[in-house]
């Protein structure tokens, strides 16, 4: 084929036949890893890039992780330049070397094609332990990053398809879980899926042919962006929130700012004006506060653009070093992905006036736990993130209610639940409950998301809980004339009846057996008058449970015989007037 | 030896007074030459889709009612704010909490509390519920407390259809288990009702025969058995598809195809590869879980009967309402009054209203022009060609859409694949599907409209087992293992038996799920019969590790990593007689002798009518050539040749459609 001559089927069957390669990918991860956090929630993505290190395609289960796989992987072909080799594997997770999170370690295999390189795949998983002060990796009394994780720049762990024992052996001496190694040989197997599927994509077409189409797909979704960016009108808008509480003051306060300046096929998201740094935790790393911002905004255009590099080109982010979004080194950052819903928040809140069609009121912030000890059962240590616990609901938007239960905006909805089964299985605990939490939602013509309650006995010895989110202070905010959610809560009442209600970024050591621990999670914020919402619809909820009797009435107008359920009409309209 | 298309038991019966008419004798001297009627349905499917199955009621453990809603909080289009999770099939005021828990072994942590199942017992009966289904925490280790419950379903609630989670899918994972115990209730009475219907109504015309059903999965059940699992039939419609799919391509020396069938409401299209269409056990239907086996088939909402509008910015769109087959299409002259595909392509001279179904029934042109014209041509300012064109074009690429689902989106040229088409409304659009993606060959069965019903005949029975075996692989107990396998094929024989199929026409396929130590998910292994009765795990062992490695990137065989045995399974086949295909010899080049008339026909890249021949299809012969355009009539299907493609019949009377430039390579394909 000629070599400027584009098929445009071709070209569309490249850009699926990548998607498709990357979802095997993930399936292949999802099949063969051991921790939880991977094989049951899908807290990783994958990728291809090409020889460069653009983006190709990704799946991205965990969007927050995804978009530094990218810019890692162009800082890795500059790393080793010319000492790249076919049979190659490359480890990476340092966050001052553009890695979003300590425990998101990613790893890239090099595809060569007739012993040249024509691109990468690549996937980045959250491991069950990093090393560091705290099993788990989150550690709110970190102030470097040291006594966070051990750092794991750029390394090869394989050359020319040879394992360097030496320095698996002194990664993994570092690391406190078997399963680790064995999640990482996991990834390393989903890279060699990947590279299996872009060599007999090459084999078939050809270099040239792989290589033109790619360049038009980045053409055509760089077009397609810019179109999207162009039906915002042109003009500065600028928006904030607030961080509450960095783990060392209690009360302590942050506010990220953004100015947005649309201009005409152009987006930039300056944060300039944000608040510094703090001395714990909760800082952000350039790439992962990049990718709350690039995730946020994709919510607000034509969700089937494709994910490749044409996709970012028109959207410029400016994060100065040493702001809380993008921390100088040696600084602590685990906390830093967890800043996506504030950074969210504040582009929302930006946006509202000029785009009101197409943001939602605000979400549920994210509040988690994490438990880890050691399962009798098995006579094994074990960690476990709370993904049950943690998903409160969206916020509503124009035409649409929020989504019940889907959680923090950085997965929306893209990381699952533990199945309740396989939950107690792989940890010592014991599920009591697992609901939607009733009155959770904030009113709205279009209601905001329910929230969660979890409830469950925690099992093994030596269990340490920790905590680490917001969303306990302040709760998901409403939009034209739409309520606020409920707020996060976590509690442990421990075998004696003491009741212990954990802070936001909290470690709780020596948890014994039998201790219950409760966690609510927020509903989302709700859009538009809540007395233009059909009563039909209240009733219904009020039916099933998800709305009380008394919150229909105070924040509906609705009033419900709790017998037959029927709606009183009379002072139905007495309250709600004529609408 | 007959097949039924997929229509309401009604249909069925008139399906067999229209075939003994056709033959000229009484229905029931007809039916006494019936040996096998085997039938696809979609009542279960279209029950789900439409949310008009049974009113079902759930009971499940305390504290955990939410987990069908809540679906473990998936959001599946990530970005898209507007994008709402599914209505649950059961209303949270009918998911009733138990007290009662197991642990994750299985043992007793709270009694199940009789009083709270008698109490919703009370609620269900004052609700008229028609179905029940019964999901407790962790019963795939244990069934006891689903037993006890099971017994006071049926003695309270004696008529409602009962599913119960550890009797229809024992294995392990709530939510998989919860999705799929309630789709089997929701849709169980429909299916219950709908076959005590049809066999009734056959045994009333003096049907001695056997009755099978189609399955999800590709094989055929008796319906007794159908009856209990009857969410296994929710794909029992387009099931047909891919296994005649094969027996057409294959006479042609393909391996792979992609098979459409374009009926009244819907379109059905699947891939296969290597003759062997995809099976998942991860499937779902309408975002819902169903964790049985079945065959991988896309369907969307595209068909003859396809309603033409034009939505709130000015556009014209194709259904996905359709107008059924009452009242159906404006021009089918039974009170329809929207515009249709059907109605569309009547404009375009692509059917012959006094030729639809053989002349059976008159086609209405007037009526055709003024819903097109008042619904679609004024509001847009067209003509009521143009109008016509519009509506023929935009479901053609709705319908391409399809083929892209199922091979473009899993990484599939569709070029390199010959297109099956199928359905009575297929053939007019095949041309102009394939030109939007360039797809070089389509093979049209001449009976092209019962194509699914003539894969149905080629399907064998067949039988799903599975057993949870979780252990060591290095503890295999020999006798275990082999009770396992001879205790799934002595239910399978006796299922079999009750199909009236003899022993030597039984096929038994095994296969592991096997993993390395500590992974949560399941590598499936195939094994033999020699394997099994030997208990030969070293060989079964040197299989697994590269199998891993070919699904997942490596094998950690050099590490000597222990692995583990989970699930044993067996699917037991039952070997029917399959109809025997004639195989024409080659005639001459010469169709002259088929064509019968001809008409005014509109060319969509010309924009313009032309006189076409019209070919008779009956009278065309194995190797006979027509160059496009053109259009070939049959009883039941119309072919629209279009100015790009020629045609040339094969061995089996099929019309392969090629486009010209390709014409060497097919010539030498077909006639070879």
């Amino acid at each position: 084929m000629n070599k400027d001559k584009i098929d445009k089927i071709l070209a569309s069957v490249f850009a699926r036949r990548f998607k498709s390669i990357t979802e095997e990918m993930s399936i292949a991860l999802t099949k063969t890893t051991r921790s939880p956090i991977l094989c049951e929630a899908k807290d990783f993505v994958t990728g291809l890039y090409d020889s460069k290190g653009k983006m190709l395609e990704q799946t991205e289960n965990l969007p927050i992780l995804s978009f530094s796989l990218g810019p890692v992987c162009e800082y890795i072909v500059k790393y080793f330049g010319e000492e790249i080799y076919e049979g190659d594997v490359i480890f990476h997770n340092d966050v001052f070397s553009l890695g979003n999170q300590n425990n998101d370690v990613a790893v890239y295999k090099p595809i060569f094609y007739k012993n040249e390189l024509i691109a990468w795949s690549a996937c980045k998983g959250h491991q069950a332990d990093i090393g560091g002060a705290v099993a788990g990796g989150y550690n709110p009394n970190a102030t470097e990053v040291w006594q966070e994780a051990l750092r794991i720049p750029p390394v090869k762990v394989y050359e020319k398809g040879k394992l360097r024992k030496d320095v698996w052996d002194l990664i993994f001496a570092n690391i406190r879980f078997d399963i680790v190694a064995e999640d990482m040989k996991a990834q390393i197997g989903s890279c060699v899926v990947g590279e299996r599927g872009i060599l007999k994509l090459v084999e078939k077409y050809g270099k040239e042919t792989f290589e033109s189409h790619k360049n038009y797909l980045f053409d055509s979704t760089e077009k397609m962006m810019k179109a999207e960016i162009k039906t915002i009108p042109n003009g500065i808008y600028e928006g904030e929130s607030t961080v509450y509480y960095d783990g060392k003051t209690p009360g302590s306060k942050y506010k990220i700012r953004v100015k947005i300046t649309v201009e005409n096929e152009k987006i930039t998201f300056d944060y300039s004006e944000t608040d510094p740094q703090t001395d714990g935790f909760v800082n952000g790393t350039y790439t992962s506060s990049a990718s709350a911002t690039t995730l946020t905004f994709l919510q607000m255009v034509n969700p089937d653009i494709p994910h490749n590099d044409g996709m970012v080109k028109p959207i410029s982010i400016i994060i100065p070093e040493g702001t809380i979004l993008n921390a100088k080194y040696p600084a602590a950052t685990t906390f830093g992905n967890h800043l996506c819903p504030p950074n969210a928040d504040a582009i929302i809140r930006a946006l509202s006036e000029v785009i009101p069609e197409r943001i939602t009121a605000g979400w549920n912030q994210l509040l988690c736990y994490l438990t880890t000890g050691f399962d009798t059962r098995k006579r094994d240590k074990y960690v476990d993130i709370g993904f049950l616990g943690l998903k409160g609901g969206s916020g509503g938007t124009k035409g649409v209610d929020g989504y019940d239960h889907i959680g923090m905006i950085d997965a929306s909805g893209g990381v699952l639940d533990q199945d309740y089964e396989m939950f107690e299985q792989q940890t010592p605990h014991f599920l009591i409950l697992h609901e939607l939490w009733q009155d959770s939602a904030g009113a709205g013509q279009f209601r905001g998301g329910l929230g969660v309650e979890t409830m469950f006995k925690i099992g093994g010895d030596n269990t340490t809980v920790v905590t680490f989110g917001d969303g306990d202070v302040e709760p998901a905010f409403g939009l034209f004339g739409g309520k606020e959610g409920t707020l996060n809560k976590i509690e442990i009442t421990y075998p004696d009846g003491k009741i212990y209600k954990t802070t936001t970024k909290d470690l709780v050591e020596k948890v014994p057996n039998g201790a219950i621990l409760f966690q609510q999670a927020g509903g989302g914020g709700g859009y538009g008058d809540p007395f233009k919402r059909p009563k039909e619809k209240v009733q219904e909820e009020v039916k099933n449970g998800i709305i009380s009797i008394e919150k229909a009435k105070e924040d509906y107008g609705i009033v419900i015989d709790p017998e037959t359920f029927e709606i009183i009409q009379k002072e139905t309209e007495n309250i709600r007037g004529n609408k | 030896m007959l097949s039924t298309p997929d229509d309401p038991s009604i249909g069925v019966l008139n399906g067999l007074s229209e075939m003994a008419k056709s033959k000229g004798v009484s229905i029931s001297e007809f039916i006494k030459e019936v040996e096998t009627i085997v039938h696809g349905t979609t009542v279960t499917t279209n029950a789900v889709l439409t949310y008009n199955g049974a009113k079902t009621g759930l009971l499940t453990t305390k504290g955990l009612r939410d987990a069908l809603e809540m679906r473990r909080g998936i959001r599946e289009e990530q970005y898209n704010n507007r994008y709402t999770n599914v209505k649950p099939l059961v209303p949270r005021y009918l998911r009733v909490p138990i007290e009662e828990r197991l642990d994750y072994k299985g043992e007793v942590v709270v009694p199940l509390k009789e009083s709270d199942i008698q109490e919703s017992l009370e609620k269900f009966k004052n609700e008229n519920i028609e179905a029940m289904a019964v999901c407790f925490m962790n019963s795939f280790a244990n069934k006891d407390h689903e037993s006890k419950a099971k017994e006071f379903v049926k003695t309270h609630l004696p008529d409602a259809y009962l599913t119960v989670s550890s009797e229809l899918l024992p294995s392990i994972r709530f939510y998989d288990r919860i999705s799929t115990t309630v789709l089997n209730s929701y849709v169980g009475p429909i299916l219950r009702g709908y076959l005590s219907s049809l066999t009734k109504k056959l045994k009333d015309i003096g049907f001695s025969g056997v009755l099978l059903i189609m399955q999800s999965n590709g094989g055929v059940i008796s319906p007794e058995i159908a009856t209990n699992t009857a969410a296994a039939t929710l794909l029992s419609g387009p099931a047909g598809g891919p296994v005649a799919g094969i027996a057409y391509t294959s006479i042609q020396g393909y391996n792979d195809c992609i098979t459409v069938d374009m009926g009244g409401t819907s379109f059905d299209a699947a891939l296969i590869k290597d003759k062997t269409p995809l099976v998942t056990t991860e499937g779902e239907i309408n975002r819902l879980r169903l964790a049985l086996p079945m065959l991988g088939i896309v369907t969307i909402g595209a068909g003859g009967g396809s309603i033409g509008w034009i939505d709130e910015g000015g556009l014209l769109r194709m259904g996905p309402q359709s107008a059924g087959a009452k009242p159906g299409p404006a021009c089918y002259d039974l009170g329809g009054e929207k515009p249709t595909a059907t109605d569309a392509d009547l404009i375009l001279g692509y059917l012959d209203p006094d030729f639809f179904a053989g002349g059976k029934i008159r086609l209405n042109y007037d009526k055709a022009k003024e819903a097109i014209k008042t619904q679609i041509a004024d509001k847009l300012n067209l003509n009521l060609v143009e109008a016509a064109a519009g509506m023929y074009q935009v479901i053609n690429v709705n319908m391409a859409s399809g083929v892209r689902e199922v091979s473009v989106k899993r990484g599939y040229d569709p070029r390199e694949f010959p297109l099956v088409v199928a359905g009575g409304a297929g053939p007019v659009h095949a041309c102009m599907i394939a030109l939007e993606l360039e797809i070089p060959a389509m093979i049209i069965p001449k009976e092209s409209s019962i194509f699914c019903a003539a894969g149905m005949l080629m399907s064998d029975l067949k039988h799903d087992f599975v057993r949870t075996y979780a252990v060591s692989f290095d503890n295999v107990e020999s006798k275990t293992f082999k009770s396992h396998f001879q205790d799934m094929e002595e239910n399978g024989n006796k299922l079999l038996e009750s199909e009236n199929i003899p022993k030597d026409r039984i096929e038994a396929l095994y296969s592991l799920d096997m993993r390395y130590v500590k992974q949560y998910h399941e590598v499936n292994v195939v094994i033999t019969k020699d394997e099994v009765d030997n208990v030969d795990l070293d060989s079964i062992t040197k299989k697994f590790h590269p199998e891993h490695n070919r699904l997942y990137g490596y094998s950690l065989e050099d590490e000597g990593t222990p692995i583990e045995l989970i699930n044993m399974r067996l699917t037991l086949i039952g070997k029917t007689d399959k109809p025997k295909f004639i195989e024409e010899e080659n005639k001459s080049e010469d169709a002259s002798d088929a064509v019968k008339g001809r008409r005014n026909v509109y060319l969509p890249n010309k924009k313009d009518f032309q006189e076409l021949d019209v070919y008779d299809g009956f009278k065309l012969k194995c190797g006979n050539k027509i160059a496009g355009p053109a259009i070939i009539e049959q009883v039941n299907t119309t072919t629209f040749v279009s100015p790009e493609y020629n045609v040339i019949c094969d061995k089996y009377g099929s019309y392969t459609m090629y486009l010209k430039t390709k014409e060497k390579e097919i010539l030498e394909r077909v006639l070879k």
